[in-house]
């Protein structure tokens, strides 16, 4: 399992590499379509000097390639350049960010994921009966329903008719965890439900054709119990294909977060990213495009992790 | 089409998205205002007659906004699954085409830009391209690029595999022929279901991206745009600003995925998610004539009935009719058959193992002189495993891949027995051993993957044997393998049986196996049994006319002339759909009679053996010339 995962870790590097390139070549198409920003800072100073003094204070009159390199070993170390808007590191200004959306995000995996397997094993357990006839009813409309819809809705229910939670704004750890939980239990259950769904709808249907095989029969003929079948045999194999599922709603989850922070007024990188779509602030995007498919390249190696757990036969194959 | 046409849910979505469509061509149909009428004095006023969704910020008719809104959503679609569809699917095509490093290129590209949320892709593009709407869709597009090239290169995969394209090669078409003639239209319904679920998306991230304001411009006619402004009068003005938008957005997406799941049932016919372990009788009690059932056996099965039941409307599916047979301790009891006879089903259901949706119409079970005819699946589980052990026809597939052998194999020892774990796994290194595998403590740590057919099915035998049954039911153990492990295994069979003097039933469509093992056997055909007698009489004597072609097929029996071809039964088993027509065998039968497409024959009693067939006893009487005769007439 060790050499499994030091496979995979080290196939991830040059997906790395490759998401700091296209991030890094954001800046210069950036600049190739809209002038650099020494351009457009100095639009009123005509004086001749303006534009090389700016370019050559942040470092854009070199080649390409040396401006590659010294983007690439700062972004190694954490630093992301500056911020056109605010003047200050990108890293500091995506890090206030960081906290409320990736809570959300978080919060809406675990309670998504572990509802959708539970459902799932419920309804595919009994393919054709009651209890699947109505999760499958719910399911078809959680996933048909946009999460910032269902968080429209729950703000309006929750927050504003019931009033039991009302966020408005995002409480950090240390304010207390129940303080915390409160602040954004509401978006993360707007993108849970339709997690649920989509898990809840994989799981259904691998964990019905795993009970029809073969070795769930053999099982069956060994006498063993009707829920062994269910949790040691059909299980297992049900969530090989459940796990690659999982994995692109991860990327999913984190892209629609930005929506639907935005919905219930949380300051998280949804602000942050739209505030500078308008500035055109490409150092912040670029920063944010490198933070997020960082942290989607991380859980799917995660996820490649459980898989070999799951898949012995693709453990001992690259291990 | 015509259960496309038959779905009330599809028809409404095809109207939903006419109605779209006219909104796009033609919006001033459908809406009663104008956009640019506005009238500040009346902004916010609630849904009325003149007004069906309310007013806006600047008195604004949200209805006709609702429709003009439309527009948008239509050319979002136009724009991003156009990109995506237009660059992505032959990106897939090529890449599924020239496989190896081409393929395996576009691939890893693919998976990286497959790491960027797609949202987070469309803010990047937007960002360069500068805010609005075109700006958005063409950053959607490009992710939605990925997925095409993702589904088109998988379906195209599956269909290069296809034996025609081999053909269409060998006959000389280029690549690019061949793609575009045989693989592309094969891959247009995919990717048509594919248009529609992924415009569902486009839509959901496209309005997500104008309600962020990244996007659509604030003051725009589009869904996003105006959940934008409601969420910023929702708290004062109350919420209802948010169904105008709402409302159309969700009719839409569920819409598209309703068509897509439409289209993907006419183009593939859904086989129903069926079934699951345990097997409801619906006959508890029986109708079996006592007087069949032989009490002083092991094991006894009377008159067992299954049926499957058909589409609707339609009368279920007779698959065994009336099974009688008997085992008595330390004996051996063959099945013969062809394929499709119904050994297996008679097997599985006589353990009470038959798959959903079959039933036991009727029959009763004995053994050791328990009835187990009621006997419900906790008592089952109990027997199986521990009394009767059972051996399936394919080893590996019989294996949990997720579970390593030795897991599997301690179970009925841990289930049936009060062994702890470490004594389980001595036991089942002795068992394994037993079987003659090699190694036994190291193999118990390996996947079943790891094993080759022939060692899988010694660990099936194992598993099968682990309690010390006094019944073992194996069903064609040795068909799906190799001829040198199939004698392995057969001598394994019986050297164990003979030293635990336990009953076996032997399930096979090989008679040279059945000549090798069983003391007594039943053919049979179409869910029938048509002869039951014993292996002596069965090799000396066969009476019913399917039980002489089948020893006629038998290489031994072929007269030993190299350029004569071996012997066949023409004509295939018929589906268990006529039965009440007179004899099954008899579009196949040398021997048939006007009387035999009429009468059903029933099991007697004539000589040594049991038959069903009419003409029996005419049959044995010349029983030593017709062994002969057949022989020819069934290579006619």
């Amino acid at each position: 399992m060790a050499k499994y995962i030091t496979f995979r870790f080290l196939s991830l590097l040059p997906l790395l590499f490759a998401v700091s390139v296209v991030s890094f070549s954001l800046a210069v198409i950036g600049e190739k379509v809209n002038g650099s920003i020494a351009v457009q800072k100095c639009a009123e100073d005509t004086s001749p000097t303006c534009v090389a003094t700016i370019e050559k204070n942040l470092g854009i009159d070199k080649p390409l390639r040396h401006r590659f390199v010294s983007w690439f070993s700062d972004a190694l170390q954490g630093d992301l350049g500056i911020s056109n808007q605010t003047n200050g590191p990108v890293s500091e200004l995506l890090l206030e960010g960081f906290w409320p959306t990736f809570s959300i995000v978080g919060l809406s995996l675990v309670l998504g994921v572990s509802l959708g397997i539970a459902v799932g094993i419920f309804s595919g357990t009994k393919p054709g009966g009651a209890r699947d006839t109505v999760t499958s009813v719910l399911s078809t409309s959680f996933l048909a329903t946009p999460s910032y819809v269902i968080g429209i809705f729950l703000s309006f229910l929750i927050a504003t008719k019931l009033g039991w939670v009302n966020p408005t704004r995002y409480t950090p750890t240390e304010d207390g965890y129940f303080e915390w939980f409160k602040s954004i239990i509401l978006p993360a259950a707007s993108l849970a439900l339709p997690t649920m769904a989509i898990i809840q709808r994989q799981l259904r249907s691998s964990m019905a054709s795993a009970l029809q095989s073969r070795y769930v029969l053999a099982a069956r003929a060994r006498g063993v119990s009707r829920n062994a079948l269910v949790a040691k045999h059909a299980l297992p194999n049900a969530m090989i294909p459940t796990l690659t599922v999982i994995g692109i709603r991860v990327a999913a989850s984190i892209g629609i977060t930005l929506v639907v922070e935005r919905v219930f007024g949380l300051n998280g990188l949804g602000v942050i990213l739209s505030d500078a779509v308008t500035n055109n602030d490409i150092p912040v995007i670029q920063g944010a495009m490198l933070l997020v498919a960082t942290l989607v390249l991380l859980v799917n190696l995660l996820i490649d992790i459980a898989y070999g757990f799951l898949n012995p036969k693709v453990r001992l194959e690259n291990g | 089409m015509q259960s496309f046409i038959r779905k009330p849910l599809a028809v409404a979505s095809s109207i939903w998205i006419f109605l779209l469509l006219v909104a796009f061509v033609r919006p001033s149909i459908l809406a009663t205002h104008a956009t640019t009428f506005s009238d500040t004095t009346f902004a916010f006023d609630k849904p009325s007659s003149q007004h069906f969704f309310g007013r806006g910020q600047v008195g604004e008719d949200l209805y006709s906004f609702a429709v003009y809104g439309g527009q948008n959503a239509v050319r979002s679609i136009l724009i991003a699954v156009g990109i995506g569809a237009l660059v992505g699917v032959p990106l897939g095509l090529i890449s599924a085409w020239a496989g190896g490093r081409i393929d395996r290129a576009t691939m890893w590209l693919v998976d990286l830009l497959f790491s960027i949320p797609v949202i987070m892709l469309a803010i990047a593009i937007v960002a360069i391209l500068g805010s609005g709407i075109t700006s958005a869709m063409v950053g959607i597009g490009f992710a939605m690029i990925t997925r095409f090239a993702r589904i088109t290169r998988a379906a195209a995969l599956a269909e290069k595999e296809e034996l025609y394209i081999d053909a269409a090669k060998i006959t000389g078409l280029s690549s690019f022929t061949t793609m575009r003639r045989y693989i592309f239209p094969n891959l247009i319904p995919t990717l048509v279901v594919q248009v529609a679920i992924l415009s569902s998306i486009v839509i959901l991230i496209g309005t997500g991206l104008s309600a962020i304001g990244v996007g659509a411009e604030r003051d725009d006619a589009d869904w996003g745009a105006m959940i934008l402004r409601a969420s910023e009068n929702s708290l004062s003005e109350g919420y209802w600003l948010f169904f105008p938008a709402c409302l159309p957005l969700l009719l839409t997406i569920v819409s598209l995925n309703l068509l897509g799941d439409a289209l993907r049932d006419s183009y593939v016919p859904s086989g129903s998610v069926t079934s699951l372990t345990s097997t409801r009788r619906t006959a508890k009690t029986t109708t079996a004539d006592l007087d069949v059932i032989d009490r002083a056996a092991l094991f006894s099965v009377a008159s067992l009935s299954v049926e499957f039941p058909t589409a609707k409307k339609q009368s279920p599916k007779k698959v065994l009719h009336d099974i009688t047979f008997s085992v008595k301790k330390g004996e051996v009891l063959g099945v013969v058959g062809e394929s499709g006879s119904g050994k297996s089903i008679t097997m599985l259901a006589s353990a009470g193992l038959l798959p959903a949706p079959g039933q036991i119409t009727q029959g009763s079970t004995y053994f050791d002189g328990r009835d187990l005819t009621t006997a419900t699946e906790k008592q089952w589980q109990k027997i199986r495993g521990n009394d009767i052990g059972y051996i399936f026809q394919e080893p590996i597939a019989s294996l949990n891949p997720a579970l390593t052998v030795g897991n599997q194999l301690i179970e009925p020892l841990l289930v049936h027995t009060d062994l702890t774990k470490k004594e389980a796994r001595a036991k089942a290194e002795e068992l394994l051993a037993e079987v003659r595998i090699p190694d036994p403590a190291s193999r118990m740590k390996q996947y079943p993957h790891e094993f080759s057919g022939g060692m899988a099915q010694r660990v099936g035998i194992a598993m099968a044997l682990a309690c010390e049954p006094k019944l073992l039911i194996a069903d064609e153990p040795t068909t799906a393998l190799d001829v040198t492990v199939q004698g392995q295994i057969l001598d394994l069979l019986s050297d164990i049986q003979t030293r635990r003097d336990m009953a076996i039933i032997f399930v096979t469509h090989d008679l040279g196996v059945i000549a090798e093992i069983a003391d007594q056997v039943i053919v049979m055909y179409a869910g029938q049994v048509v002869e039951q007698a014993s292996a002596e009489n069965i090799f000396s004597s066969p009476t019913h006319p399917y039980t002489q072609a089948l020893l006629a097929t038998m290489p031994q029996n072929h007269s030993g002339d190299v350029d004569k071809p071996l012997t066949v039964i023409e004509g295939t088993v018929p589906s268990q759909t006529s039965i009440d027509a007179g004899c099954q065998f008899a579009p196949r039968c040398t021997y048939v009679q006007e009387q035999c497409t009429v009468t059903l024959p029933t099991l007697t009693l004539v000589g040594g053996s049991t038959v069903a067939c009419l003409r029996a006893e005419e049959l044995q009487s010349e029983v030593v010339n017709l062994t002969v005769s057949s022989t020819e007439k069934v290579t006619q």
